[in-house]
């Protein structure tokens, strides 16, 4: 095998361990093997999301989610580095916040939504905090370590050219915890769109999730599919396109 | 000096916790927000006590327990040896990258509507959501260990004329292990989200199934002790494993 066969291969097999689960898939139900009405058929799914993306059904659902999704995210993402970067310079902030971190990193967050219902009222702005809730934790923490762990070098050194903490914070300390930041918002990605998919299956009128449970209750199995595929594709986007932007920065990667 | 700084550490922490419960505590008695609301700690407690004396309780720990021990005993016997296989033989990890990693990025709780239809809303389908939970990031984490396992070390093994499998068994189990015990943690917690929220989207018992019960019926401080219930559990477990992890890392340098 020459170099270049050995670079395809994963490319070439990747691409074909999918094609090989659709056709097998599809001619299951065709031959009659296992009930379509359990497991839907690809065909059939790919026929029901053309028809849901004509009638505007798909992209008012979609909206509907990437809008929560945006909301609870980007704030999540604004709450997560600057408590994380406040608590990562200042130890009694770490201290007085750290038990609430533990307890929401751990508690099933989900399990909340019947007092964000209670709080909020069915619909969006439950789905928002859910996610919101999700993602902070893990940005903060992650950003709080990447600030603890910056090089104490770097900053005695900056110090010692008289830099204020002002100055330290913003020309030492971020820049160098950027690359655990932005692998926090990585991870922090994942929790979110689990939080508005999970959000919407409980306490929603509208978007994937709510589609998802809908077509559930009713049976439509292949409806349900055609949404879960949505919510996969879309999952793997936002995690392809941070990995990529993670790349990118990573050559800001201070070694130690 | 270690000690003083841990000492404060703990002061202040306590402090916070301390400081928590009593704005809560008070802030409803005050009249400040409606106590339907929020609740309030006296309550919780209260609420606690007689849930514990309800004759159903126990029951819906015991139900809770054995789906989540069933379904994540499940992930790790099939993610751990999967784990192993897709790391060691590059061709099955080619083929199976994509579909595993799609998963991986999908979250996991989107797949319950459809477990539900296949499986019902008895405990099978709590078995399922968990396993689901928690077999991937096993089975991605103990991959990540044996590919990263140093090939010297195989290499060396070889030359001292070590068979496939006594490579395998002796130099990559153990030299992988520690990211095998991280999977695990993380498969962990979302084993047990995988059983809460499964019970709170359809079931006839457990802990989540009472989580929803007492929401619909807007009973705060009944809901609240149970969700604290679940996450005491989730936070001991994980603490656990924490535990066995570092002791992994440090016998491992």
């Amino acid at each position: 095998m020459d170099s270049r066969q050995i670079k395809s291969a994963p490319l070439v097999l990747g691409i074909g361990s999918f094609a090989v689960i659709l056709l097998v898939w599809e001619s299951a139900v065709r031959l009659g093997w296992v009930n379509a009405f359990f497991v839907s058929q690809p065909s059939a799914i790919a026929a029901s999301l053309a028809h849901a993306a004509r009638d505007g059904e798909l992209w008012h659902n979609v909206s509907v989610s990437f809008r929560e999704f945006a909301i609870g995210y980007g704030l999540s993402v604004v709450v997560g580095i600057l408590g994380g970067a406040l608590a990562g310079r200042f130890r009694i902030v770490e201290y007085a916040l750290n038990p609430f971190l533990w307890f929401l990193y751990s508690a099933p967050l989900i399990a909340f939504y019947p007092i964000f219902v209670l709080w909020f009222g069915l619909g969006a702005p439950t789905v928002i905090a859910m996610t919101f809730l999700l993602s902070v934790t893990q940005i903060f923490a992650t950003t709080l370590s990447g600030v603890q762990n910056v090089n104490p070098g770097l900053i005695r050194a900056a110090r010692s050219f008289g830099a204020c903490e002002r100055d330290l914070m913003w020309k030492v300390v971020l820049p160098a915890s950027v690359p655990m930041v932005i692998a926090g918002l990585r991870l922090g990605i994942g929790r979110a769109l689990m939080g508005v998919v999970v959000g919407e299956l409980f306490g929603a009128t509208a978007g994937l999730g709510y589609s998802i449970s809908y077509y559930g209750a009713l049976l439509k199995t292949t409806d349900m599919i055609a949404s879960l595929v949505v919510v996969i594709v879309l999952g793997v986007l936002c995690t392809q396109g941070l990995s990529a932007v993670e790349a990118r920065f990573d050559s800001w990667r201070v070694g130690e | 000096m270690e000690f003083m700084l841990s000492n404060r550490r703990i002061w202040i922490s306590t402090l916070s916790v301390v400081a928590f419960l009593g704005v809560w505590e008070i802030a409803p008695r005050a009249g400040l927000v409606d106590r339907a609301f929020t609740s309030q700690p006296s309550h919780v407690i209260a609420a606690g006590l007689e849930i514990i004396r309800t004759r159903t309780f126990l029951n819906d720990v015991y139900v809770s327990l054995l789906e989540f021990a069933i379904g994540f005993a499940l992930s790790m016997a099939i993610g751990v040896p999967m784990g192993l296989i897709l790391g060691r033989f590059p061709m099955v990890r080619y083929l199976l990258d994509p579909p595993i990693m799609a998963i991986y990025a999908t979250p996991h709780l989107a797949l319950l509507p459809i477990i539900v239809v296949w499986l019902g809303i008895g405990m099978q389908s709590k078995i399922a959501v968990a396993f689901v939970g928690g077999v991937i990031p096993i089975l991605v984490n103990t991959m990540a260990g044996v590919r990263g396992v140093e090939r010297s070390w195989i290499l060396a093994a070889r030359s001292f004329c070590a068979g496939e499998l006594e490579v395998f068994a002796k130099v990559i189990l153990p030299a992988s292990l520690p990211s095998v015990i991280l999977g695990i943690r993380l498969g962990l917690s979302r084993a047990v989200l995988g059983v809460v929220v499964g019970e709170m989207y359809q079931s006839q018992a457990g802990v989540g199934n009472e989580i929803m019960r007492y929401g619909s019926e807007f009973r705060t401080d009944y809901l609240l002790f149970e969700v604290l219930l679940v996450s005491l559990f989730g936070l001991a477990a994980t603490s656990a494993v924490r535990t066995l992890e570092e002791k992994l890392w440090t016998a491992g340098r």
